[in-house]
């Protein structure tokens, strides 16, 4: 059978299985994307501030003996998935330039809720070391604890607001 | 032991080239991502309405095949699993990371690996949640000392679900599957419910016929799992000492 843009969820989560698969076996750690974009970060601001971020408490371990905060396995990750998602979206011809929103929602709020929730999650993401990908299905299949009360949190999270901006989505 | 896999911990492969191969594997994952549908922020958004619960079902997925890939291979001796690093728990700052992740994923209709992904299809709301995303990596980075302790608090190790319910490792699979299973069947049944599409999909028949193989054979492997003791998944019990920053420093910070 053919799937077409949109394949089913269980044939769609088993390819995203796979690919967790292989980083475990060809490198022996899951798969991340907020990693990476932590590390773009930290280098764009050694960029400015070297001195300050070299001896941040928490960014200062991606500069230590000399090294480069770009050159790690989740910033290859990270330009490999853009890659495979730009490809995929190519291939089905629905790369375009978009806002995303709901019926009832204008593009400036949709935008400004997007940069809300934007630094909300990066934010989070650091505090839980990992996102969905890297601690909530990485770790949940792992079967850590904290993934999974982390997975669950999420869920709660998102439940606890999602009246409020309903206008946003539906 | 001399496993071959992983292939980078048993130097089957030099450090660069592994770097390298993670391209690939990236690749497959922003391939997938874009395909489950998840460069929409609507469709992630969604779930949260159970308006479309397509992402936690394919999130399931992606545990369960992960899941019984990698304890499987264990079992049958293709990967060694002690070096393969495991994800510590540190209960109290995940559980408030996810909410407050919970609570920027439904604002901002993402997450940051399906964010990326959107970047790269051309969603300019991915960009914004993108530009966020880094301003809030870089707050918690900056001012870390403010929560680094909390940070590093309420650790236990590479804690697993077995342990925590003092059940075999084999067993706690089956149950997540089980859970898995349920749960998806559970929020299927309550989007029919408040959501009722009018639409037939035509080829809704097949896909049910294949999305239900598909996790009877999930089920069966797991099935199989719990017929074997801890010990032959994983024969390292030790936790893990260390992530991203070791805990000896995590005192030093004023």
């Amino acid at each position: 059978m053919k799937f077409g843009t949109r394949w089913p969820p269980v044939p769609a989560g088993i390819l995203i299985g796979v690919s967790m698969l292989l980083a475990w076996l060809v490198a022996g750690r899951g798969v991340g994307a907020s990693g990476g974009m932590t590390r773009f970060v930290a280098w764009v601001q050694h960029g400015l501030f070297p001195v300050a971020t070299e001896e941040s408490a928490y960014f200062g371990r991606y500069f230590a003996d000399g090294a480069h905060p770009l050159y790690d396995y989740v910033v290859f990750l990270l330009v490999g998935l853009l890659i495979g998602a730009f490809v995929a979206a190519w291939r089905a011809g629905e790369f375009r330039f978009e806002v995303l929103r709901g019926p009832r929602s204008g593009v400036a709020f949709r935008l400004s809720l997007a940069m809300a929730g934007g630094v909300l999650s990066g934010f989070a993401a650091r505090l839980a070391r990992g996102c969905t990908s890297g601690q909530g299905l990485v770790g949940g299949a792992e079967l850590s604890v904290g993934a999974w009360v982390f997975l669950l949190c999420i869920f709660a999270g998102g439940w606890m607001v999602a009246w409020f901006v309903r206008k946003q989505w539906i | 032991m001399d496993l071959t896999f992983p292939l980078a911990k048993a130097g089957v492969i030099s450090e660069a080239l592994n770097l390298w191969l993670a391209i690939p594997i990236g690749f497959i994952f922003g391939f997938a991502l874009f395909h489950a549908g998840f460069t929409d922020s609507r469709r992630i958004a969604w779930a949260f309405y159970f308006k479309d619960v397509g992402v936690p079902v394919v999130m399931f997925s992606a545990i369960v095949t992960g899941m019984l890939g990698l304890w499987g291979l264990s079992l049958i001796g293709v990967l060694d699993i002690s070096e393969v690093y495991m994800l510590p728990t540190f209960l109290l700052p995940m559980a408030v990371g996810g909410l407050l992740f919970g609570v920027g994923m439904v604002l901002g209709g993402y997450c940051p690996g399906t964010a990326a992904a959107a970047v790269a299809t051309g969603k300019i709301d991915g960009m914004i949640f993108i530009v966020g995303f880094l301003v809030g990596s870089l707050v918690f980075g900056d001012l870390f000392p403010v929560w680094g302790d909390f940070y590093n608090s309420d650790y236990m190790g590479a804690f697993r679900l077995d342990q925590w319910l003092g059940v075999d490792l084999g067993l706690a699979v089956l149950i997540v599957v089980i859970i898995a299973v349920a749960g998806t069947l559970a929020m299927r049944f309550v989007q029919n419910k408040f959501w009722p599409t009018g639409e037939v999909d035509p080829q809704r028949e097949s896909v049910v016929r294949l999305q239900g193989k598909l996790i009877g054979v999930a089920l069966l492997i797991a099935m199989i799992f719990a017929f074997f003791p801890t010990e032959s998944f994983i024969d390292d019990v030790e936790e893990t000492p260390w992530y991203i920053i070791p805990r000896a420093d995590a005192v030093a910070i004023p």
